[in-house]
C-alpha cells in the first residue's frame, strides 16, 4: 500500500511539474505554437511586449522556464516525429 | 471609443463650467468651447486615420494568412555531411584501409496540416559518396532506399498521414497511414543532437517500411504522461513478379512458392514519472514468412525461411534532474524460428541447412551524453553495445553505415560535439566494432565463430575502426 502510495506522490509531482509551465503558459494567454522561434525571442527582450504578455509580473525563475517553454514549442522549433502524435 | 471620448469632454467642460462659472464670462465660455469643440475635430480626424491603418493592417495579415494557407507543405532541411576512415581487419588477419571516405545526405522534410484531424509528413532523401554515383545494390531493398549511399537521386524515405480520431476525449486515437517514422528512432537523437525522429526504438527498427499503425494515446486514463499502446501492421516484402504483370500492375499477391513478409507488432510508450524528458518503451513484433533474399526472383531457390520475434525493453532520459547528462539503456531478444527451407548452400534463417530449432540472440545498448560550456556548447558521447551469437534485428535501413546495433559482439562509440548553433553541430567520433560472430545483420545462414581458421574468413570481418567527422544541420 505504502508503495502505491509513494507511486501517486511521483505521478502527481511529475505532472506539476510537466504542466506547471504550460499551465502558465495557457493562464498568460501565450499560445507557444503562433510565434517562431525568434519572435518570442524578442518577446523576451522587449520590456513593452513583457509588460502587454504580463510576463514582468512574473519571478525570474518563472520567466526563464516560460521563455523556454515557449522556444521548444515555437512553430518552427524542432519537434520530435512519432507515429499518430 | 469615440462616444467615451465625447462624453469625458463633455463632462470636463461641464464641471469647468460649474467650478468657473463665477470667475469666467460668457465670451470667455464661448472660447473655451469652441476650443474643445476643435479639440474634439481633431481627435475624430485623428481617429478616423487611426482605423484606416488598422483596416489597412487587417489586410495584410489576411494577404499573409492567405499566403501562409496557399503554401499546403512546409519544407525543413536536414543536411549531413561525413568524412569516414576505415580500417577493416578480416578473420584472416588481412588488414585494409579505406581512408577519405566523403557522403552528403540531403533530407527534404515534408509537413502538411490537412485539417483539424488530418496531418501529413514526408521526407525526400538522397544520400551518396562524394564523386560516386554508382547504384548501390542495397538501395533496391526497400527499407533501406534513402538509408544507404547510392546515386544522386532523391528517395521517398517517409510519407504518411497521421488521421486522429476523439482528439479531445480522455481517449485521443489515430491512425498513421503510409511510409512511416520507423526509422532514426530513440536513442539516436542524442549522437544527432536533435528532438526524437523515430517512434521505435533504434536496436531493434531502423529504416524505411510501408505500413499502417494504431495508436492510442492513454495519457489521461492511465494518469502517466506520454503514454501510448501502438499496434501496427507493416509489409516486409511484397512479392513481385515482371513475367506475370497485369497492365501495370505486377506486385501484391503472394504466390504458391513466396508469400510477402508482413510484420505485426505491440509497442507501448510512456515516461518515468518523476523524470521529466524521459521515455520508457516496451515492445514485441512478430515477421512472418521472412524471404532469403527480396531481390531474387527465381522462386526455385529463393523461399520464405521462418518467422522471428523481437522483444524490446528500452529507457532513455535527457537533461536528466537539470544536470545535462542524457543517458539510455535498452535491450533486445530475438527468436527466430527456421522453417528447414533454405536459401540455395547459404542455409536457412540463421541454421544450417535442415536445421529446425530455435535460435535466441539478445543485445544490449547503453550510452550518455554530457553537456558542457556555455550554452552547452559542448558535448561529449559514450556508446557501448553488444550482441550475441544468434541476434538478429530489423535495422538493416540504418543510416549508420557499419549496421552498429545489428553487431555479434563487442561495439564501441565515443564522440565530442561541437554545438555550432541550434540547428548545426560538428561531431568527431571513433568507432570500433570487435565481431565474435559472423553474419551480423544477416538473415540467412548460421552464424559462426570468428576464427581464422573458419570457411571463408577472408570475408568475415573481425574488427572495423572508423574515426569520423561529421556536420549534421536540421533547420
Amino acid at each position: 500500500m505504502k508503495f502505491i502510495s509513494l507511486i501517486f506522490l511521483f505521478v502527481s509531482l511529475a505532472f506539476a511539474q510537466e504542466s506547471d509551465i504550460a499551465n502558465l503558459a495557457k493562464s498568460l494567454k501565450l499560445s507557444a505554437g503562433t510565434k517562431a522561434i525568434v519572435q518570442w525571442e524578442r518577446v523576451f527582450k522587449s520590456k513593452r511586449k513583457m509588460k502587454r504578455y504580463k510576463i514582468d509580473t512574473l519571478s525570474e525563475y518563472h520567466r526563464v522556464n516560460l521563455k523556454e517553454y515557449l522556444i521548444n514549442h515555437a512553430i518552427d522549433s524542432d519537434q520530435p516525429t512519432i507515429a499518430g502524435v | 471609443m469615440k462616444t467615451f471620448i465625447i462624453l469625458t469632454l463633455l463632462l470636463t467642460i461641464s464641471l469647468n463650467a460649474q467650478n468657473n462659472t463665477k470667475q469666467l464670462s460668457d465670451n470667455e465660455l464661448r472660447e473655451e468651447l469652441i476650443k474643445l469643440k476643435n479639440e474634439v475635430a481633431s481627435l475624430k480626424s485623428t481617429q478616423i486615420e487611426n482605423n484606416e491603418a488598422i483596416e489597412e493592417l487587417y489586410d495584410s495579415e489576411d494577404r499573409i494568412e492567405a499566403n501562409s494557407f496557399k503554401d499546403k507543405i512546409e519544407f525543413s532541411l536536414g543536411f549531413k555531411t561525413y568524412i569516414d576512415n576505415f580500417t577493416k581487419k578480416y578473420a584472416n588477419g588481412e588488414v585494409v584501409k579505406s581512408n577519405n571516405i566523403w557522403s552528403n545526405k540531403l533530407m527534404l522534410n515534408m509537413k502538411a496540416d490537412i485539417s483539424e484531424n488530418m496531418n501529413f509528413y514526408g521526407r525526400l532523401s538522397m544520400y551518396k559518396y562524394w564523386g560516386s554515383s554508382n547504384i548501390h545494390p542495397y538501395t533496391y531493398y526497400d527499407n533501406m532506399q534513402g538509408r544507404a549511399p547510392s546515386n544522386s537521386s532523391l528517395y521517398v524515405e517517409r510519407a504518411y498521414i497521421n488521421w486522429f480520431f476523439n482528439k479531445n476525449s480522455s481517449l485521443p486515437l489515430a491512425l498513421t497511414i503510409g511510409r512511416q517514422p520507423s526509422s532514426d528512432g530513440p536513442s539516436n537523437q542524442f549522437k544527432d543532437n536533435t528532438t526524437r525522429k523515430g517512434t521505435y526504438s533504434a536496436l531493434l527498427y531502423d529504416g524505411a517500411a510501408d505500413g499502417i499503425v494504431f495508436t492510442a494515446n492513454l495519457s489521461k486514463l492511465i494518469t502517466l504522461p506520454k503514454s501510448f499502446l501502438r499496434v501496427g501492421y507493416s509489409k516486409g516484402y511484397g512479392y513481385s513478379e515482371t513475367s506475370s504483370n497485369v497492365g501495370n500492375a505486377f506486385i501484391g499477391a503472394s504466390n504458391n512458392d513466396i508469400k510477402d513478409t508482413n510484420v505485426a507488432g505491440v509497442f507501448f510508450d510512456t515516461t518515468v514519472p518523476t523524470i521529466k524528458n524521459s521515455l520508457i518503451q516496451l515492445s514485441y513484433s512478430r515477421m512472418f514468412d521472412i524471404v532469403a533474399n527480396p531481390l531474387d526472383y527465381n522462386t526455385s531457390v529463393n523461399k520464405n525461411i521462418g518467422t522471428l520475434d523481437l522483444y524490446g525493453a528500452m529507457i532513455e532520459c535527457s537533461n536528466f534532474k537539470e544536470s545535462d547528462l542524457d543517458f539510455f539503456v535498452q535491450f533486445g531478444y530475438s527468436k527466430a524460428h527456421p522453417n528447414a527451407q533454405n536459401y540455395g548452400i547459404y542455409g536457412g534463417l540463421l541454421s544450417a541447412n535442415g536445421d529446425t530449432s530455435t535460435k535466441s540472440g539478445y543485445s544490449t545498448w547503453v550510452g550518455t551524453r554530457y553537456g558542457f560550456g556555455k550554452k552547452e556548447h559542448y558535448k561529449i558521447g559514450l556508446e557501448y553495445n553488444y550482441g550475441s551469437k544468434n541476434w538478429i534485428n530489423l535495422t538493416q535501413g540504418s543510416f549508420d553505415i557499419y549496421n552498429k546495433l545489428s553487431s555479434r559482439g563487442n561495439a564501441y562509440e565515443t564522440y565530442f560535439m561541437y554545438v555550432i548553433n541550434r540547428y548545426s553541430n560538428l561531431r568527431l567520433g571513433y568507432v570500433y566494432i570487435d565481431y565474435n560472430y559472423s553474419g551480423s545483420g544477416w538473415f540467412v545462414g548460421e552464424s559462426k565463430k570468428i576464427s581464422s581458421d573458419m570457411p571463408y574468413s577472408g570475408n568475415n570481418l573481425k574488427e572495423l575502426q572508423s574515426i569520423y567527422l561529421k556536420m549534421n544541420i536540421n533547420f
